[in-house]
């Protein structure tokens, strides 16, 4: 694999400002709220426009691994600290930037532990950044569970609906997959008689036993798959979105999902292909179930966030079923996909927190009307529907286009039945749309304000994103394909 | 030695089993620490009658070691029963279960 | 790549056409949205521009030989590779003609049909939002392309249906339009990608040479067509998805004009006609096609005869006329089909309209009500209405008759003859509905209300503004009359420049003889004499053949029950069905049993917790017995 040196540490640089924001708020004094949501704006900030950086500057002809940082840690161990961006992880960095800063935005009008929260909430992206950088299978368990334990207590003090029960939920299931992951972790490291986590020793085709990538592989791809809340391992996801404060629900349905995904992807199929092989079968019968499962739920829902988060379990089926396609299209449309499910539903949950900040209800039935109150807020709303309808100019269409390509060519039925899924998902979010924005505005709400543009900045920033990647794919399908080309091809070979 | 050894261990014995029976008898934190003293003392006095009978002096110096040691406990028991008199107004053992 | 080197004009007026309005739409949504004033005129001035262009275009290319195609590959990932940009030939010529014509003439009608609603920058933006749409489907080079804008045509409709979104029945009938549409674009997408994944290029020019399918089994062919028609039958909503379209009048009445059944149900017909040598390489394809044209011309005619709503008639007669095209494709009537959209569009738009001024002017959308009011006394929507009732029924010398004569044409030379007294039997049918509506309207029964009463109370008190409002409606209505009288006799030269293209591949449809003519024009007169006997005449009841046949009334009224078999199919296999199942599933089984293991985790915690008193004696006294014994164990 072609590796880049990095000439400045900036995938560090992007660690380093989430930690050193912890650290700085956590010294401010805990009654100074708007001191401590500036500095948490300023050091989210330079983290996106860090991260914007890395995505713009990546060399998309060389491809391969670039800002590479590799520092020996534990030599007898074979654990470095191994930074590096590929294809498949750069649209997942930009994201995480995108999702954090908007997040931040999101929760401005907090009052309660402000100090705590943004301190947990820095500490859970330095999590899922770490995550998305490693190339150190070590290093990828420790900041999977980084990015797990701050979860836990955001849910569990700021959240709102059942919020105990939700977050224990959403832990036990995490911890779940963890407990799988980490024998196959093991395993790999054992098997390969390298004594070496690193990512790119391991990766070398035929290092492992088919019977070794097979048992590894299931373990991994369940493991992983709860985070990606693969049915039937899916229902925590719900509950943990609509527990969840809005800022961290953006976090949580908008990256830590694709964490599951990503780690599907990174460890499960890049270091056991013919695992991959054997079980990609399993893993779209799952997927293609999640997403017309996903879909049916969500008709039930009366609450916005379920429905979301519902629909969030059908839209990471489509990642998945591009996952189990074998395919160099399958791989770049699921990416994308978690690249655009992710805008997604941080902006679903963006709108939908500042609509619950002003009415205090995120049931559907109670609302109703709410275009006439709060024109702007609802159309960022209603925006977002229409990208979950994978509607062609916003970016989930691209996603979509791309994976339904490869699962009619792969597995036509399958195919066919995830696209009728499309219609079961128009249905219930226009219902949605309907019910909550439409009809006659409720005089309950008659005093509300709109939007401000402050307060608005994150969903514009992340509706803009939504709109300029769905007319313009080739930005994000240009990086993809510089790592799925090469990684398809050495497995043909 | 006038008191032969075994004298010395069956007064001992004893002694350990009053403590035992004062500490998980008596419902009373006071005596519990009172009879945990009990035992320590028996335990002293074997020592003492072991350094005599094996002519080493190592058992003195430990009786030593365990008079100090008796005297910090006891006041760090006390001083715990005390604080926890002042919370709940009880000396009853059966009141100071909230770890179950 | 076929096609000769791009011109610089056509280009150039090409972007303009389609980017202009989507400026304006973007415009409008994040500047202008409170100055509703900038907003129209922001709007009107795109979409002049856009009708500047096309008509430009028209001109410049009216001898066009071969298509003209400018493209650039838009997603060039590996095996995904799709052109973007614009074909060009005479029937998108034609078509962005007509779009941009009624767009034009629907937008500054609206300046007086919408004049004072809150909303009014809102829908001028929605209304640039499909004029780029259309324009662009119109433009695809590509069937990907066309899909693109085919959805966000589509999605315009979804916004303009429920434009007034207070109203329940109105944001029910956008949403029943989307979901319909979409269930048959499922269907197109999946056949376009299967196309896709066989040829490996969706380019239009491509798709419809004979090379490109040279490899491909018959049977495959059929069946990708048959998908990709799912697509026409939700957008032009022929059978079975032809219920939203009746139930999406309930949005403005220029938004019906324009796209309930000028342009946007028609980008259905477009596509048939737009992949038509691509379709006629599949017979079977095409019988089926005529099939479902025939049967939705058929029913919904039956529909038209009962309903007492004025749009809603003139909805029913949209799915009945576009049944007419699809038949006429479907018979290889290529030509036949595309004129009739034309003219269609036309007569169609201006009917819409002129039921817009009355409804504008009296609030009611019943036409015996319409009639009680005084309808007949506004002389240009009457006679403007008169003229497209007749267009409608095809009497000459109007632009209907000509076009319903080609169709006839195609029909007859068909071996079949089933299909040519189908059609005739819907020329009767469409004559006498639409001239039952207009003798309903001309001639008011017995309630008729007093003769002094001020035509608009409503409107008395803002003169100046009320006279603009009404030159304003009329101007199109004027333009759209004139249209219809003349737009018939350009049907030579049309044909010759629609011909140009296809005659080159021998697909030109034959020569007819003329007697089907004949008999077309004899019963559009027997429908409308019939009309008059039972509605126009002195005296008459007013009550039509099906209203004496209860059974048959119901049948009709309630839309053969199409309607209340997806009112079942939703609300009972989708929502108490399987949307309940799987969510018991979810609750029941799925947390039920994680919830169980969590409970029982903690329950057997609880009985191990019955080991633990917290007496600390209970402790001492255990580790002393247990002391003992092991001394005992051990000393013995």
């Amino acid at each position: 694999m072609q590796m880049e040196p990095a000439s400045f540490p900036f995938l560090s640089a992007i660690l380093l400002s989430c930690v050193v924001g912890m650290l700085t708020i956590m010294l401010i004094p805990e009654e100074k709220h708007r001191l401590i949501k500036q500095v948490s704006v300023v050091f989210s900030g330079i983290c996106l426009l860090l991260t914007l950086y890395v995505f713009f500057a990546f060399n998309r002809k060389l491809g391969g691994l670039q800002f590479v940082e590799h520092v020996s840690w534990i030599p007898s161990l074979g654990i470095s600290y191994f930074n590096a961006v590929d294809g498949f992880s750069l649209p997942n960095i930009l994201l995480t930037g995108i999702v954090f800063f908007t997040g931040v935005l999101t929760m401005w009008e907090l009052n309660t532990r402000v100090k705590e929260y943004f301190a947990l909430y820095f500490l859970m992206v330095a999590g899922v950044f770490g995550l998305f950088m490693s190339m150190d299978l070590f290093f990828i368990f420790v900041w999977y569970d980084v990015s797990l334990f701050p979860m836990y207590l955001l849910i569990a003090v700021w959240g709102t609906t059942r919020k105990e029960y939700g977050a224990m939920k959403l832990t036990l299931y995490l911890l779940a997959g963890s407990a799988l992951i980490l024998p196959a972790i093991i395993l790999l490291w054992a098997k390969s008689g390298l004594d070496t986590f690193s990512f790119v020793s391991l990766m070398h085709p035929g290092l492992f036993t088919p019977e070794v990538q097979k048992f590894a592989f299931l373990l991994l791809f369940l493991g992983f798959g709860i985070l990606a809340a693969v049915w039937p391992l899916h229902t925590w996801s719900p509950d943990g979105h609509v527990a969840a404060p809005h800022g961290v629900s953006m976090v949580h349905a908008g990256v830590l999902m694709k964490i599951g995904a990503f780690g599907i992807l990174r460890v499960a199929i890049m270091l056991c292909p013919l695992g991959w092989i054997y079980w990609a079968k399993f893993m779209a019968v799952l997927a293609v179930i999640g997403i017309v499962y996903g879909a049916f739920v969500g008709l039930m829902q009366t609450d916005l966030k379920y429905v979301i988060g519902y629909s969030s379990v059908s839209h990471m089926g489509v990642v998945c079923l591009g996952l189990s396609t074998v395919t160099v299209a399958g791989l770049n449309g699921a990416v994308f996909q978690m690249f655009a499910h992710g805008i997604m539903t941080a902006l679903f949950f963006s709108s939908v927190g500042y609509i619950y900040d002003r009415t205090h209800t995120k049931m559907i039935p109670e609302l109703g009307g709410l275009s006439r109150i709060m024109p702007v807020a609802s159309g960022f709303f209603i925006m977002a529907a229409l990208a979950g309808m994978g509607l062609p100019g916003l970016a989930n269409f691209w996603g979509e286009l791309v994976v339904f390509l490869a699962a009619l060519k792969v597995y036509p039925l399958f195919g066919v039945i995830a696209v009728l899924g499309l219609v079961v998902t128009a249905l219930f979010m226009l219902r949605v749309v309907q019910k909550a924005f439409y009809g006659p505005a409720n005089p309950r709400f008659a005093g509300l304000q709109d939007v401000s543009l402050w307060l608005g900045t994150p969903r514009i920033i992340l509706a803009a994103v939504l709109l300029i990647v769905g007319l313009c794919p080739s930005l994000l399908f240009n990086v993809i394909r510089t790592a799925s080309v090469p990684f398809m091809n050495g497995l043909l070979r | 030695m006038i008191v032969p050894f075994s004298n010395v261990l069956v007064v001992a014995g004893i002694l350990f089993a009053l403590g035992v029976f004062c500490t998980v008898a008596r419902r009373n934190l006071i005596m519990i620490v009172l009879g945990i003293e009990i035992m320590l003392n028996a335990a002293s006095i074997v020592f003492v009658g072991a350094a005599l009978h094996l002519d080493s002096l190592d058992g003195q110096t430990f009786v030593l070691f365990i008079l100090a040691v008796a005297a910090t406990e006891v006041s760090v028991g006390l001083a715990i029963i005390v604080y926890a008199f002042r919370r709940t107004g009880s000396f009853d053992p059966a009141n100071f279960n909230l770890l179950r | 790549m076929v096609g000769s080197p791009p011109h610089a004009v056509d280009l150039a007026a090409l972007i303009a056409a389609t980017m202009l309005p989507f400026a304006s739409f973007l415009a409008i949504l994040v500047a202008t949205r409170g100055r509703p004033r900038l907003s129209a005129g922001l709007s009107i001035g795109s979409v002049t521009i856009a009708l500047v262009c096309s008509i430009a275009l028209l001109a410049l290319n009216f001898q066009l030989a071969a298509p003209i195609q400018f493209s650039t590959r838009l997603i060039a990932s590996s095996g995904l590779n799709i052109p973007f940009g614009f074909l060009l030939d005479p029937l998108n010529l034609l078509m962005i003609v007509v779009v941009s014509t009624i767009c034009f003439l629907v937008q500054v009608y609206s300046l007086g049909y919408m004049a004072g609603d809150p909303g009014f920058s809102r829908y001028y933006a929605f209304m640039s939002l499909f004029t780029w749409a259309m324009m662009s489907l119109s433009l695809s080079a590509s069937l990907l392309q066309l899909y693109f804008f085919w959805e966000l045509v589509g999605l315009s409709s979804y916004l303009l249906i429920g434009f007034w979104y207070e109203k329940f029945s109105a944001t029910q009938a956008g949403k029943k339009a989307f979901v319909m549409t979409r269930a048959g674009d499922v269907a197109f997408f999946i056949g376009f990608l299967l196309l896709f994944i066989h040829t490996g290029d969706l380019s239009i020019v491509h798709l419809n040479s004979r090379a490109a399918l040279a490899g491909i089994s018959p049977s495959f062919l059929t069946l990708s067509a048959l998908l990709i028609f799912g697509g026409i039958v939700g957008k032009s909503a022929q059978f079975p998805l032809l219920t939203w379209l009746p139930d999406a009048m309930e949005g403005p009445t220029p938004v019906s004009a324009l796209l309930h059944s000028a342009t946007m149900v028609a980008a259905g017909v477009y596509l048939f006609a737009r992949l038509f040598p691509f379709f006629s390489m599949s017979p079977v394809a095409m019988s089926v096609f005529l099939a479902i044209g025939t049967i939705s011309m058929l029913l919904a005619s039956t529909m038209a005869l009962v309903s007492r709503d004025i749009k809603r008639v003139w909805a029913y007669s949209t799915i009945s006329q576009l049944g007419f095209m699809i038949m006429a494709l479907g018979a290889g009537g290529y030509f036949a089909g595309v004129f009739h959209l034309t003219t269609h569009a036309g007569f169609k738009a201006l009917l819409f309209l002129c039921s817009g001024v009355f409804i504008h002017r009296y609030e009611t959308n019943d036409i015996y009500e319409l009639s009680r009011l005084g309808a007949r006394r506004m002389l240009v929507p009457m006679v403007s209405m008169v003229l497209g009732a007749a267009a409608l029924s095809g009497l000459p010398p109007l632009s209907g008759y000509f076009s319903k004569e080609a169709i006839m044409g195609s029909l007859s030379v068909l071996p079949d003859p089933v299909w040519l007294a189908a059609g005739l039997v819907g020329v009767f049918l469409t004559a006498y509905y639409s001239f039952r509506l207009i003798f309903i309207l001309l001639l008011p029964g017995e309630s008729e209300a007093p003769a002094g009463a001020p035509a608009a109370p409503a409107h008395e008190s803002d003169e100046s503004g009320h006279k603009f409002q009404d030159r304003v409606m009329a101007l199109p209505l004027i333009i759209l009359s004139a249209v219809t009288v003349i737009l018939g006799f350009f049907a030579t030269p049309l044909k010759h420049f629609l011909g140009a293209s296809l005659t080159a591949r021998g697909l030109a449809g034959t020569e007819a003889s003329s007697w089907p003519h004949m008999a077309a024009l004899a019963l559009a007169v027997a429908g409308v004499s019939l009309a008059w006997i039972e509605f126009g005449r002195k005296g008459a009841k007013q009550v039509g053949f099906v209203d004496r046949i209860p059974s048959l009334y119901r049948l009709f009224s309630e839309r053969w029950y199409i309607d209340r078999f997806y009112g079942l199919l939703v609300n009972v296999v989708v929502d108490r069905g399987i949307s309940r199942l799987c969510y018991q599933n979810d609750k029941k089984v799925i947390d039920g049993s994680i919830d169980g293991i969590c409970e029982g985790t903690v329950e057997s915690g609880r009985v191990v917790a019955f080991l633990q008193t917290g007496m600390v004696q209970y402790r001492l006294l255990a580790m002393f017995a247990v002391l003992v014994l092991l001394a005992l164990y051990f000393y013995y």
